[in-house]
């Protein structure tokens, strides 16, 4: 009322009359986000694997030289006119694809890693790779990078699109919508509009550097889009500092590539000033993991490609999104390579079939962590099998055992398989039928554009139409393929059942890796033929033992040491912890826990040292979690789970329990760990410790998440329905049979590699991130102020959408907001850069802040 | 002998403080004493066998205060001289090949070395000049005490040298120049090698500061470059250097002559490089190339030689400077401040590059820092690659560091338990290039070098009284530089010792071959263009050790690790030596050992030059004489004064006559471009300056360049004008429009012209503008400064 009070004596209106203030109140329902905006125009400067540490070690050292900090910008705006987070983390994994989705989104995590492969297809999600996009847009094929179009499909909505799309300035980055051709250009003439003898200087020190001169021309192009006050969301991509980490460990190198991004910093502050807006601007810093580097060690790879190759490792042909030794190879040069195939020559059954068997897919980007998915070993029993059976002069007792045991094998999986293909057969005919439907929409989709429709990106929802149908095409194309298979296989009875006749590619899909492993298959991997050959038992049947060479993949990988120990600190073991999903159904049975999520989380050090990590979810959408201390998890062939509980102890995973900076609120660490918190419980209790938070980490990258369009939601129709389950099948089916995390110092690169150091994994290095504020006068942020409460990554987009006034206390979007996709954000707040809750303007719900 | 006014420079002491000279009158100690004190470091005691480096140092204290040393160094610099006299009258060899070096070097070489570095003839008199200078000096010791005299009226720096120990392993010498300048050089401890002098400080590299006889930083400028292990090669060293498709060493250099070693740059005028490049390559392809493939390939390769030589102990010298920052910047004792050093480094680098010379001082830093992170990314990459080629293949890998803990090579060892073992086992040798071991059986009976290790239950290197170690015998097998790019660089190869070579001449060979005997050129044949073209690509792309980058840097590397390294067991090193010498390709390349030796040689020659009348102080009177040219001539005379250099091949150098306004305007010359410069760096770092820099430092130089407002270029308008934008600070903003308006050059005007055009200045900064522009001009007195003070050198 005192603001319409003020209005009023503003407008000098004398007698109010009841219809104006009715209409007043209208207005403000309506728009909300106006009297609320305290801040109306924020510029995100998006730093790739910026560790807070590192800044803030630099921002508190002076440069001799200059008689200022090391990174005067840095000092200047966050820390004595802004506001930093000294303890931000990623949620999940330390790896960009995964993390910049958080940040991009505020929802829980549907990416799973840089490069994602579908397990029915070998359809691959390569998020970091632009040129293909960049080609692919001149052709009309694209418009969007993969991730954009992964979280389209899935309903989730980007921060950028919070904002029209004419009051938006875009960059090149993960999450781009729409390509930028005129930045290359201008790059290009920008690069060469130097004087002469500056431009011999820089050929002479060094070529002419026409691969900054993108970046840079980025940067020119944010810098004058802050000088136009239409733009209300600015943003600008900078990749450096994690490029050079990953190269180099020394001090001079950080602080050289960190004083390049302080230098920008205070041309985009600058040009903040001298704008218009500059008193309701908010610049913001914010990176999506930290960085695993220190000066005195190398950071040390380990090739898993290798060692899954080798017979120890299962003898198989490995899928890698990118070539081993990337800058030895002249066909590392392709930018369009399709999936890399490591052919070993170790392998069992396989032999010279690398191009249409792979049996296993690394996606080890980060490469502090990779993620491993095996083909389905059943698979590979029946692949084995079938084989044999094709071979001449085959003895009659060997062809009947192998014959029982394909059908035994078949018939003890055809339930589930059936079940999958009919699942799969009503899916494609939703899909089948949404591709004519889109087809429809393409044919009437304009083909040309104004200016004007270009400004309002009407061209590219437009092209979006007709790209979609090209992606459900090829979607349908490779599920039908895979379904035909699948078909095949289950049609097969033993009575009519003649080997010789078959072609094992109509039976076992080439190119697809089947269903997921369980911990029993991972634990008894079927991987060839075993050097006897095929051994029948007393009875005549077939002697599994003897007959098949079997891997334990825990085991293992679990031992796996390296002789060259040559550096103090570094341990001869490259892996830290394996990690998997198991469900909920089976572990509810040896625990007293009833009500917990449908996904358990299985962290694994050794036999011995083993965790469960339990979840759960409150009707207002709380988190909360449990670590069970177990040892010697085993799944039997019936499909029962056992393990034994432990009383916490040091040396579990995440080594929790003896970490010195370990903050349990009463002290008593073992009854406070055994109990059920929150996430911000654990959070604020973790988050100084060696592993921070990845007792949550793991279950955000691990568990599934139902978001956007992966729900049921009621009142769809029957089309929807099925496309919304193929769409939960295609997430499941980029899911890894495994999670490998690296010791620290240690990495899974075989593309080339990362002395300097890495991120991916758990680690509180790697993990703390960076996040600040900075605002001009009217914005109201702290000046000056350090936030120590933790927050993580799901905390940005309601922070940024908060402080701009389109955030409601209940941390639902507005309805405009609402309107575009946004649903209500899991992670809060952070609280201390916002108002205090008496002068936020905030009134749709009425309510108070929720934390 | 010029002098300024100015006041009595402070003795320093070894901790860097400045302490008031001490009196020799009131020391007991003979000279002899006083060298030991003074080159005595912490380390361990030093021996000093050669009479003409204990000759030196008797001058040095001589010069300081004490006249009592006077008889003394005469007769020791006699005593050398009479010995020099007796050396070569005695050696048959010199006698012989001395008229013959001499004709060369007049025919061809002469020429070449004046143009690139020149050093004067008078830096090089022979042993009779020496005798004439011993008999004068014992004639006439009063010439010295009246200099002396002189000095005791105008005191000047302590001519000591001044041992700074900053390490166990290296130690920096100062040693003042007469006429104001100092001679700073770099001496390691070289545990592996045998010293003439029996000890084991070895001096490096040594620059030379003009100073211009003050303490002030500003009008400093860093000179010459010694490489000390380089050195003049003998006759037969160039000879075989023109011979076509030598690739062989063919003997050391036996002894290092007087004459004061050759600088390998000089970094107050870098540019000179360049054109002595571009003038030889013109010379070669205009006039020398036509007269047929025998010349051509001859004079070719020794350029080649010549080139890579030179390149070498650049390397080396760069390795030395880094290193020495290195434990230096951890002790807390830089003689160079950073800006130097990046200078010095940055400079050295870009020898190698055609135009390294002409690039602006501004960009040193950024591209000595570049370089940084480009060799240490290198460096971990080799180091990383290597160590998983050892793992892949069952070998041991063993880094080996230099003395800051960077690793620059790499050992590959073979367990004598896995020759056994692994027999037939499958081997990749890329990027290893070395033979399969496990189907080599000589190393089933290996003889040579082995050296027993004890692990722990990490497979971690232990001691062997570690309870639970065990041991294990390792045969060396290779050692590989990571410095190189791409791969590691095959160094050694304990099996076959032509295994490196034929790599490294690999590169040279198809050079020489498709240069100087197929004629043919990428610029020139499109064929070979193409094919030339394709070959570098995939060779360099899949990291095949055939035509790739050289070996040098490496190569010099290792030599200094070899002799820096103390962890190496002696007879690994002595074996590690021994097989390097043979990968080199050089005919001009000198032993580790000798190269010590001739170091100190040349050292103590260096150190004689420096104190000889017409020497060194000669010398730098001179290059200050031909830096006045720029202050008394314009561009166009200053172009004919070069052109006519080179045409006299460097027998002529414009230099003006000396004269006190020409030293004044010479002192505030050098200080104008020190504030400049800063100021260029200042104005081209950030939109706003107020927050990146001190102000009150910006503000001085600003000072000075109001206060010298005539002597202003372009350039230094462009940057008041620049300062001026870029911050919001009136009083600098004041003073740049002081200086803008006060400068007489056109550019000035137009700068003030842009700035009133400035549509986005702030309201504060147009009133002060308009304020100045309606003002008359001001008169040249100095404004005042809040805050400024001047600098003093700080790293003393």
């Amino acid at each position: 009322m005192l603001r319409l009070g003020n209005i009023a004596a503003a407008l000098r209106i004398r007698s109010v009359s009841p219809r104006l203030i009715v209409s007043l109140v209208l207005l403000l329902c309506c728009f909300p986000a106006l009297l609320s905006a305290q801040t109306r125009r924020v510029v995100a400067v998006q730093c790739d694997g910026l560790p807070y540490d590192v800044v803030d070690r630099f921002v508190k050292e002076r440069d001799p030289h200059t008689g200022k900090s090391q990174l005067p910008w840095f000092d200047y705006i966050f820390y004595q006119r802004g506001t930093r987070l000294a303890n931000f983390y990623v949620r999940g994994m330390s790896l960009s694809s995964p993390s910049w989705s958080l940040l991009a989104t505020g929802q829980h995590l549907q990416i799973k890693g840089n490069v994602e492969f579908d397990r029915y297809t070998q359809q691959t999600y390569d998020y970091l790779n632009f040129i293909p996009f960049y080609v692919q847009t001149t052709a009309g094929r694209r418009v969007d990078m993969q991730g954009v179009e992964v979280l389209d499909s899935l309903g989730l909505p980007l921060l950028t699109d919070a904002f029209p799309h004419d009051e938006r300035h875009a960059t090149f980055s993960l999450f781009q919508r729409g390509p930028r051709y005129v930045t290359f250009q201008r790059a290009l003439e920008n690069r060469f509009k130097k004087a002469p003898k500056e431009l011999l200087d820089e050929w002479t020190m060094g070529g002419l550097g026409l691969r900054s001169s993108v970046p840079a021309q980025l940067l020119r192009e944010l810098v004058e889009s802050i000088g136009d006050p239409r733009f209300r969301y600015l943003e600008l991509v900078t990749t450096d500092f994690d490029h050079a980490a990953h190269h180099n460990n020394d001090r001079e190198s950080h602080l050289a590539v960190l004083k390049e991004l302080d230098a920008e910093l205070g041309q985009i502050w600058t040009a903040i000033q001298k704008s218009p807006l500059a008193a309701e601007t908010t610049l913001i810093v914010i990176s999506d993991h930290g960085f695993n580097t220190d000066e005195r060690v190398y950071s040390q790879g380990f090739n898993l490609v290798k060692l899954l190759g080798s017979p120890a490792g299962g003898g198989h042909h490995v899928i890698t999104k990118r070539r081993l030794l990337l800058d030895y190879s002249i066909k590392g040069m392709n930018p369009f390579a399709q999936d890399i195939t490591t052919t070993t020559r170790d392998s069992y059954y396989l032999k010279d079939q690398s191009d249409d068997y792979p049996t296993a897919m690394i996606d080890f980007d980060g490469n502090e962590r990779s993620s491993l998915q095996f083909r389905d070993s059943n698979l590979n029993l029946l692949h084995i099998i079938l084989q044999q059976l094709q071979l001449p002069n085959i003895s009659t007792p060997v062809r009947k055992a192998l014959t029982d045991q394909f059908f035994m094998t078949l018939d003890a999986r055809r339930a589930e398989w059936q079940r999958n293909l009919d699942e799969v057969n009503e899916e494609l005919g939703a899909l089948r039928r949404a591709i004519e439907r889109q087809r429809a929409l393409c044919a009437t989709q304009p083909k040309k554009f104004t200016k004007e429709d270009t400004a309002a990106g009407r061209d590219d929802a437009a092209k979006r139409i007709c790209v979609w149908q090209d992606i459900w095409t090829g979607q349908e194309q490779g599920y039908s393929e895979y379904a035909r298979t699948v078909a095949n296989l289950l049609a097969l009875r033993k009575e009519s059942f003649n080997p010789s006749q078959l072609k094992i590619e109509d039976l076992i899909a080439p190119h697809a890796l089947g269903e997921h492993n369980t911990v029993q298959t991972l634990q008894n991997y079927v991987a060839g033929i075993a050097p006897g050959g095929v051994v029948l038992k007393s009875n005549g049947s077939l002697d599994q033992e003897k007959t098949f060479a079997r891997i334990d993949y825990f085991s293992l990988l679990e031992n796996v040491t390296v002789r060259n120990n040559v550096q103090a600190g570094v341990t001869n073991h490259p892996v830290d912890l394996l990690a998997l999903r198991i469900p909920a159904d089976l572990v509810k049975p040896l625990i007293a826990e009833t009500k917990i999520s449908p996904d358990v989380v299985w962290v694994s050090t050794g036999s011995a040292h083993q965790a469960l990590i339990l979840s759960r979810e409150d009707n207002a959408g709380q988190l909360s979690f449990r670590y069970l201390p177990i040892k010697n998890l085993t799944l039997d062939e019936a499909g029962h789970l056992h393990f034994e509980s432990v009383p916490w102890q040091p040396g579990l995973p995440l080594e929790i329990f003896e970490d010195p900076q370990l903050q349990v609120p009463d002290g008593n660490r073992e009854k406070w760990l055994s109990e059920w918190h929150t996430d911000s419980e654990w959070l604020q209790t973790l988050h100084r410790t060696r592993y921070s938070n990845g007792l949550i980490g793991l279950q955000e990258q691990l568990a599934r998440h139902e978001v956007g369009r992966l729900i049921d939601e009621p009142g769809i129709s029957a089309d929807e329905r099925l496309l919304r389950r193929l769409l939960r099948r295609q997430r499941a089916n980029i899911e890894a049979d495994m999670l490998v995390v690296a010791n620290d110092h240690w990495n899974f690169d075989v593309r080339g590699f990362n002395p300097g150091g890495n991120h991916g994994s758990f680690f509180r290095i790697s993990t703390h991130s960076t996040f600040m504020l900075a605002g001009g006068d009217k914005t109201s942020i702290p000046r000056g102020a350090i936030v120590e409460t933790p927050y993580d990554s799901l905390s940005y987009v309601p922070t940024v959408l908060a402080l701009t006034g389109n955030l409601r206390d209940d941390n639902n979007p507005i309805s405009i907001l609402w309107d575009k996709g946004f649903r209500r954000f899991p992670g809060p707040p952070v609280k201390e850069v916002l108002l205090l809750p008496e002068q936020r303007n905030i009134a749709i719900t009425g309510a108070t802040a929720t934390h | 002998m010029r002098r300024k006014p100015k006041a009595p420079p402070r003795r320093k002491s070894e901790r860097g403080n400045f302490e008031p000279p001490k009196s020799a009158f009131g020391n007991s100690q003979n000279a002899a004493g006083i060298v030991a004190a003074h080159l005595q470091p912490a380390a361990g005691p030093t021996q000093f066998t050669s009479p003409f480096i204990r000759c030196y140092i008797v001058r040095a204290r001589l010069n300081s205060a004490n006249l009592l040393f006077a008889n003394e160094f005469a007769q020791c610099f006699t005593q050398f001289a009479l010995k020099q006299v007796f050396t070569q009258n005695s050696n048959k060899r010199c006698r012989k090949t001395a008229p013959l070096e001499g004709f060369v070097r007049l025919k061809t070489i002469k020429g070449f070395w004046n143009m690139r570095i020149c050093p004067d003839k008078s830096s090089r008199p022979n042993a009779r000049v020496f005798a004439l200078l011993a008999f004068v000096f014992l004639l006439v010791p009063s010439s010295l005490r009246a200099q002396d005299s002189q000095s005791q009226k105008q005191p000047q720096p302590p001519p000591t040298p001044d041992a700074h120990p900053t390490a166990e392993i290296f130690r920096l010498e100062r040693v003042p120049v007469v006429g104001g300048a100092e001679l700073i050089t770099v001496q390691a401890k070289l545990d592996g090698i045998k010293t003439p002098t029996g000890g084991t400080w070895v001096p490096l590299v040594s620059v030379m500061r003009d100073t211009l006889d003050d303490l002030s930083p500003e009008n400093d400028r860093l000179r010459y470059v010694w490489p000390l292990t380089y050195t003049r090669p003998t006759l037969r060293q160039r000879l075989s250097g023109a011979v076509p498709f030598l690739y062989s060493r063919v003997g050391n250099k036996r002894s290092a002559s007087a004459k004061a070693p050759p600088p390998v740059l000089d970094l107050a005028a870098p540019d000179r490089d360049v054109w002595n490049k571009i003038f030889w390559a013109a010379l070669q392809n205009l006039m020398l190339d036509p007269y047929g493939t025998p010349l051509k390939a001859a004079t070719r390769s020794y350029r080649q030689n010549a080139s890579d030589y030179r390149k070498s102990q650049i390397i080396r010298a760069l390795a030395v400077l880094s290193l020495y920052q290195a434990v230096a910047s951890g002790a807390g004792d830089p003689v160079f401040s950073e800006s130097e050093l990046a200078e010095i480094q940055a400079r050295l680098q870009l020898t190698d590059k055609t135009f390294g010379g002409l690039v602006d001082d501004v960009n040193l830093p950024r591209y000595n820092a570049q370089q940084i992170t480009d060799v240490r990314d290198t460096r971990g990459h080799n180091w990383e690659l290597l160590r998983q080629r050892a793992e892949a293949e069952s070998l041991i890998f063993e880094p080996l560091q230099m003395p800051d803990g960077s690793a620059t090579h790499a050992l590959l060892w073979a367990a004598k338990g896995d020759l056994v073992t692994n027999t037939g086992k499958r081997y990749d040798g890329r990027f290893l290039n070395i033979a399969d071991p496990w189907t080599d059986k000589r190393l089933l009976n290996w003889q040579g070098y082995c050296e027993t290790r004890f692990l722990d239950s990490e497979d971690r290197s232990v001691s062997a009284d570690t309870p639970g170690a065990r041991a294990i015998e390792l045969v060396p097998l290779a050692l590989y530089g990571l410095d190189n790019p791409k791969i590691p660089m095959l160094l050694v190869d304990f099996r076959d010792g032509f295994n490196p070579k034929k790599r490294e001449m690999s590169r040279r060979a198809l050079q020489d071959v498709t240069r100087n005997i197929l004629s043919v050129s990428r610029f020139g044949d499109l064929p070979y263009f193409v094919g030339r073209t394709v070959f570098d690509f995939v060779t360099g792309r899949r990291g095949i050790d055939l035509n790739q980058p050289s070996r040098l840097r490496t190569y010099s590397q290792l030599k200094l690790l070899l002799s820096l390294n103390q962890s190496l067991d002696p007879e690994l090193r002595e074996q590690l030596g021994e097989r390097l010498e043979r990968v080199s390709l050089n005919p001009m390349e000198n032993d580790l050992e000798v190269e010590a030796k001739l170091a100190t040689h040349q050292y103590a020659a260096l150190l004689a030059y420096a104190t000889r009348p017409d020497g060194l102080p000669q010398k730098l009177d001179r290059d200050r004489r031909a830096e006045m040219v720029k202050l008394e001539h314009g561009r166009t005379q200053q172009a004919l004064f070069r052109l006519g250099n080179i045409l006299s091949f460097g027998r002529y150098t414009h230099r003006e006559k000396d004269s006190p306004e020409l030293e004044a305007k010479l002192d505030v010359a050098r200080r104008f471009a020190y504030h400049t410069r800063l100021l260029r760096e200042v104005a081209k770092s950030s939109p706003q300056i107020d927050v990146t820099w001190d102000l009150a430092e910006v503000k001085r130089s600003l000072q000075f360049l109001v206060d010298h407002a005539e002597q202003a270029d372009s350039r230094s308008a462009s940057v008041a004008a620049t300062i001026f934008l870029r911050t919001l600070d009136d009083e600098t903003r004041r003073i740049c429009l002081a200086g803008l308006t006060r400068m007489t050059n056109s550019r000035a005007k137009t700068e003030l012209l842009h700035l009133s055009q400035q549509t986005d200045l702030d309201q504060a900064g147009k009133d002060l503008l308009i304020s100045y522009l309606k003002t008359p001009r001001q008169p040249a007195g100095p404004l005042v400064v809040s805050g400024a003070k001047p600098k003093t050198r700080v790293d003393q």
